[in-house]
């Protein structure tokens, strides 16, 4: 039973010896931190649209409706995707702060009082989110970063770009459960 | 300097044989070659007729692939335009953002088409009014394109009402100038297209107008080769037919003056007139050389016969050309005595044997001594030679045998003909020298089966020089040492 333990306590440490390499120095992201890369949400926006950088602050503001126009003058588009889809959950959490229910009430009430200036386009596909961004010049989405293409530009979020570590915006494994 | 003179002059000479021989062959085979005119001028027009209707099919061709690839670019470019704002409209119909999104994809599918579309007529385009139209074209569907995005945003943003208002102020008009330009392209092509059935129709009147000229001189020519060929052997079927009349009047005559005397003299001794033992002796004498006279006539016959006919056979051997001389002169010196002629021989030494069959060598030779004696005129004189030739010939060396009279000599324009059987010249009928036409024919015969030929140089009132050529026997016997047997 002790020769048992000590060859799992082996394995276990040459395992851990492994996990350790010279790619986490910092710039030249492991598998690991890839992995992670790819699992990001990019913010979107159309190729015309000035905006390069955006806080989580104001991110929030134009996700929950509270602001109208861009910077240039276009109005914001707000594009979501269907309900339940993993993205749109970890948008609603991360940026939104709410849940489905808490969101839906947001819109129908700011609607409803004024607060807020448009509801948001709900599209089912990533590549739909994508190309209404595209023929839209003032709309912004999201989808995965490994889903963006040429045809849409992704701003970053505190001055972070949607490969660094420090992203704020992250699709967990959990979220498409 | 002396040399270089002969040599100038002998092939001077050389060159005057061959066209000589070339114009003699030309002669002989005018029909034929008449004919392979006409064969050639038949594939000439032939070839230039399939060349003329390739042609024409080719064009025709290119026109018809020209406009099956217009009328499909211009129907394609119509179809796409509409299709790009048709989807534009659907996106109007909707309130599914999804549906939306992909009616927007597709007028931007279509829209790439005709950007495309517009690109490839422009490259296409080569007359200032196409370029000036597609350049315009291409203007307008961009102004299109400018409003027709405006509207599709305004459309995914939600606002409809915007859209509609947008669409009707700015992508109706703009759309419609894209319409009037496609009008305007399609009815260019169109005059296009009508110019090129124009010029193909055109053409293809102007290649049958060309097939009827060809076909018709062509049809000429041959009648024409046709008609000259028939003429040409009717005239030698007649000239043919007068020298065989001609010459059975003179063979008659040769032999009916013999006979008259061979007559003549046995009856007389039959009637007993002579009884005298010299005088009987004379007639006998008289008989024997009439008919001797007659013999030579009828072999002379035969012999050109068979000679002409190709199957008579000759033993050839090499000769000295004195040896041939020598019976020559030995047989024709009671002749030439008898017309009162002087004989001159000249025989240069060391001279090669030639190769050859003796009986006929001697026989050529005899013609032309007989012809020297018989033509000589009031000048009884000849000179025969025998020398050594020029090496420029087809075979080598060569020796000449000369026969050379003072007499009437042969006018200039009859010196290939007297070579023909049966020709006699209108002078030598006028001035009642008998012959039978083949003394000459015979001798060429015989010299050309020897390998040799026969020249004349002649000048009327001068005299003639008759040469015959005979190849040294040693370039013919490396060849063939043993006798060998020629056939004409």
């Amino acid at each position: 039973m002790r020769r048992l333990l000590a060859l799992l306590t082996m394995v276990g440490a040459a395992m851990l010896l492994l996990e350790v390499s010279p790619g986490t120095a910092k710039g030249d992201p492991s598998p690991a931190a890839q992995a992670s890369a790819d699992q990001n949400l990019a913010i979107i926006v159309n190729q015309t649209n000035t905006i390069d950088d955006i806080t989580l602050k104001e991110l929030r503001t134009v996700f929950l409706g509270e602001r109208s126009h861009w910077p240039n003058g276009r109005r914001i588009t707000l594009v979501m995707m269907d309900p339940g889809v993993p993205e749109r959950k970890a948008i609603l959490r991360d940026i939104c702060r709410m849940n489905e229910t808490e969101f839906s009430r947001h819109f129908l009430q700011g609607l409803f009082t004024g607060e807020v200036f448009v509801s948001p386009k709900t599209l089912s596909s990533p590549t739909g989110v994508r190309k209404f961004v595209f023929n839209v010049p003032g709309a912004i989405g999201y989808v995965r970063a490994s889903d963006v293409d040429g045809t849409v530009k992704v701003i970053r979020i505190n001055g972070h770009g949607v490969d660094d570590p420090e992203y704020p915006l992250r699709f967990e494994a959990r979220d498409s459960k | 300097m002396s040399e270089a003179s002969h040599n100038a002059k002998a092939s001077r000479s050389a060159f005057q044989r061959l066209l000589q021989a070339a114009s003699s062959q030309i002669a002989r085979h005018s029909s034929s070659l008449l004919l392979f005119m006409v064969f050639c001028v038949v594939i000439a027009v032939g070839m230039f007729m399939i060349g003329d209707l390739h042609t024409a099919t080719d064009q025709a061709q290119r026109m018809y692939a020209g406009s099956v690839q217009g009328l499909r670019q211009i129907g394609e470019l119509q179809y796409e335009a509409q299709e790009t704002r048709r989807s534009t409209l659907y996106a109007l119909t909707t309130n599914d953002s999804n549906l939306q999104v992909e009616y927007a994809d597709q007028s931007r599918k279509a829209d790439g088409l005709v950007t495309e579309g517009i690109a490839q007529y422009l490259a296409g385009a080569h007359i200032p009014r196409e370029m000036e139209l597609g350049q315009r074209l291409q203007r307008d569907w961009a102004a299109y394109l400018k409003v027709r995005d405006e509207v599709l945003a305004s459309i995914l943003e939600g606002s409809t009402k915007e859209a509609v208002d947008m669409d009707l102020t700015g992508g109706v008009p703009s759309f419609d100038r894209v319409r009037q330009d496609l009008e305007e392209v399609k009815r260019l092509y169109d005059e296009q297209a009508s110019e090129q059935l124009k010029a193909v129709g055109l053409s293809s009147r102007r290649s049958v107008l060309r097939l009827v000229g060809v076909l018709c001189f062509t049809l000429l020519f041959a009648i024409a080769s046709v008609w000259v060929i028939q003429r040409s052997k009717m005239l030698s079927a007649l000239k043919l037919a007068k020298m065989q009349m001609d010459f059975v009047a003179s063979v008659s005559h040769e032999l009916r003056t013999p006979l008259a005397v061979i007559c003549a003299s046995a009856q007389n001794i039959a009637d007993g007139v002579v009884d005298e033992k010299e005088k009987l002796a004379k007639y006998g004498s008289v008989i024997g050389h009439h008919s001797r006279q007659l013999t030579e006539l009828v072999n002379q016959i035969l012999l050109f016969a068979s000679t002409h006919e190709g199957r008579h056979r000759y033993a050839l051997r090499p000769l000295q050309a004195s040896a041939i001389i020598e019976s020559v002169l030995t047989n024709t010196r009671e002749l030439a005595e008898e017309a009162g002629f002087t004989v001159e021989k000249s025989i240069e030494s060391n001279l090669p044997p030639v190769m050859g069959d003796f009986s006929a060598i001697c026989q050529c030779l005899q013609n032309l001594v007989l012809n020297a004696v018989k033509y000589g005129g009031s000048h009884p004189s000849i000179a025969i030679r025998a020398f050594r030739g020029g090496e420029n010939v087809p075979y080598g060396e060569e020796v000449r045998i000369s026969v050379e009279d003072h007499g009437i000599g042969i006018d200039g324009s009859e010196l290939q003909q007297i070579f023909e059987p049966f020709y006699r010249s209108p002078v030598v009928k006028a001035a009642q020298i008998h012959g039978t036409g083949l003394g000459l024919p015979l001798a060429k015969s015989i010299a050309e089966a020897m390998g040799g030929r026969i020249s004349v140089v002649s000048k009327v009132g001068v005299g003639s020089r008759f040469t015959l050529h005979l190849p040294a026997s040693q370039v013919v016997g490396a060849e063939n040492a043993a006798e060998r047997v020629a056939q004409l």
